[in-house]
């Protein structure tokens, strides 16, 4: 199950993968959940080699409904819990009600480009005890929601390009990034962050989820910085402006496949074939 | 109105000093523009009348810029650039909204005064970058009309101030299906959840933590955020601005 249909998937395209997933296989098949999340490292390198970046829209959607599945079953679990969401429930249950609906809306893409959903993974939100309650302490939980909502934001912006060949796919997922980035900012919110991700203030997220936040370089390097810091002095009534900050704030950034799955990798349980 | 007829930077100098030449030629190369010695031309050309001359440009189907057509109205041009001159005309109208609601912002709290701040400064950012890289193609400096707000209730600014930055996440997501130019899409991601947060701060300083702070009324069944193509944008952003937009070579949906 889960996983490992995409292994056999993959293997299915690539006969010189079958090689290299059988002696990952075995070597996972013995490996706990939590000895897989104490050397994320590995977990993200199977993973990675169960996604290779193929080019292959349908790999992307599944790549995207991996996450999904992890936000929706985070959500639906944290919500059954008996955490104090007090007056924020209602938001914490329309973002959950999303999740679920990018799950179904990815699946249904993924049968209508003509190819097969990944299942849903089990997860394990401790990621091998290194957030050892999610489900039995808020500040937790929001920590975890953060990090997934702002990961989930950079994860659709990495893959966009991907689907440049399929308009329509490409449009649904960037319709889903943007409601990611929604989600992202309100929980920032709701945690006393600033709403911009940055490398500065993780919010005790893991510092890979913001790792090249504060790129101030865009579309060939343009030097935001001297473009508009004398405006933003001039409209600041020449007060000292934090230009620097107030750029990398004004955009945010891509992650790779890869880089994801390494963050996202010991949440997944992937013990099970 | 008096800049319709020139470039907006004629009187200042050069607006563009960060960005050698050499990194526009490639935004417009990829554009499938012209070459430099032809960018020299229309350069020149644009400070006339922003009109792209007829005739060797055009021998290649190269796209075109902005023009003023005759009845006063402003052709944002066709293929990418007219897409990056309609998020650059949101970009200035995202500024001067944002603009004036501080400057009337005199007696809100800190804190309201320093969100829409910062919410201005980003957007400042966003329409300093577009517009260098449209460089000569880019459509004037544009006025705004914003009498239907009532700046003096902070909560009707922040809604308006929503749905402005919702039109710009709509805009940005609905172009996706039109950019031909990789590099302007990556672009155009990583901007599109900026002003997806805009709006959410926005509608977060109406009714924080709550259903509506995440936008429950517009995601739709499957959890899809808006998008809106070409021509809902200008409908939509057209009653703020003063100059008559014309999006008739902007791309749209083959019905």
């Amino acid at each position: 199950m889960n996983l490992f249909n995409i292994f056999s998937d993959i293997e299915k395209i690539d006969p010189e993968a079958e090689a290299r997933f059988a002696f990952t296989r075995r070597k996972m098949l013995k490996t706990t959940s939590i000895a897989a999340a104490a050397s994320p490292i590995f977990v993200a390198s199977v993973i990675n080699k169960a996604y290779a970046d193929n080019g292959d829209i349908v790999s992307v959607l599944n790549f995207a409904l991996l996450l999904e599945y992890l936000e929706a079953d985070f959500y639906e679990k944290g919500l059954m819990s008996g955490l104090p969401f007090g007056n924020k429930r209602a938001l914490f249950e329309e973002i959950g009600k999303h999740e679920k609906e990018h799950v179904d809306f990815l699946k249904a893409s993924i049968a209508w480009v003509g190819g097969q959903a990944i299942g849903k993974p089990e997860f394990d939100f401790t990621a091998g005890g290194m957030f050892p309650n999610p489900f039995s302490n808020f500040d937790v939980f929001l920590t975890l929601s953060q990090a997934f909502e702002d990961l989930g934001v950079r994860a659709y912006k990495g893959q966009a390009p991907k689907l440049f060949s399929h308009r329509d796919v490409l449009l649904g997922a960037l319709r889903i990034h943007s409601t990611e980035a929604r989600h992202a900012a309100e929980i920032r919110l709701v945690r006393g962050l600033r709403v911009w991700a940055s490398e500065q203030e993780t919010g005790g997220a893991p510092a890979a989820v913001y790792k090249g936040e504060n790129n101030i370089h865009h579309h060939d390097a343009v030097d935001l910085i001297s473009l508009t810091y004398n405006k933003l002095l001039e409209m600041a009534g020449g007060d000292q402006t934090p230009a620097e900050r107030i750029v990398r704030e004004s955009f945010d950034e891509p992650l790779t496949r890869e880089e994801v799955l390494a963050i996202a990798g010991p949440f997944v349980r992937t013990a099970m074939p | 109105m008096e800049k319709l007829n020139t470039l907006p930077d004629t009187k200042k100098g050069p607006s563009v000093p960060a960005i050698p030449s050499v990194e526009r030629r490639m935004f417009l190369r990829n554009l499938g523009l012209a070459s430099a010695s032809a960018l020299a031309v229309l350069t020149s050309c644009a400070k006339e009348d922003l009109a792209v001359p007829q005739g060797g440009l055009r021998r290649s189907g190269a796209r075109v810029g902005a023009t003023v057509l005759p009845d006063g109205s402003i052709d944002l041009g066709d293929g990418d650039i007219g897409i990056t001159n309609m998020a650059y005309a949101l970009e200035q109208l995202e500024v001067a909204y944002y603009t004036m609601a501080y400057d009337r912002s005199a007696g809100w709290s800190e804190m309201d005064r320093r969100v829409i701040r910062e919410l201005r400064d980003h957007e400042l950012v966003h329409r300093e970058l577009l517009k260098a890289l449209l460089g000569p193609y880019a459509i004037p400096e544009l006025e705004f009309n914003f009498s239907t707000v009532d700046f003096n209730n902070r909560n009707a600014v922040f809604d308006a101030a929503q749905k402005f930055e919702t039109v710009g996440t709509g805009a940005y997501n609905g172009s996706s299906k039109f950019v031909q130019d990789l590099e302007l899409l990556k672009l155009a991601g990583k901007i599109v959840s900026i002003e997806a947060r805009h709006a959410t701060l926005a509608r977060h300083m109406i009714q924080p933590e709550s259903r509506f702070a995440v936008a429950h009324e517009l995601i739709d069944n499957g959890g899809l955020d808006v998008a809106y193509f070409p021509d809902e944008v200008l409908m939509k952003a057209q009653p703020f601005i003063k100059q008559k937009l014309s999006g008739s070579k902007l791309p749209a949906p083959i019905m």
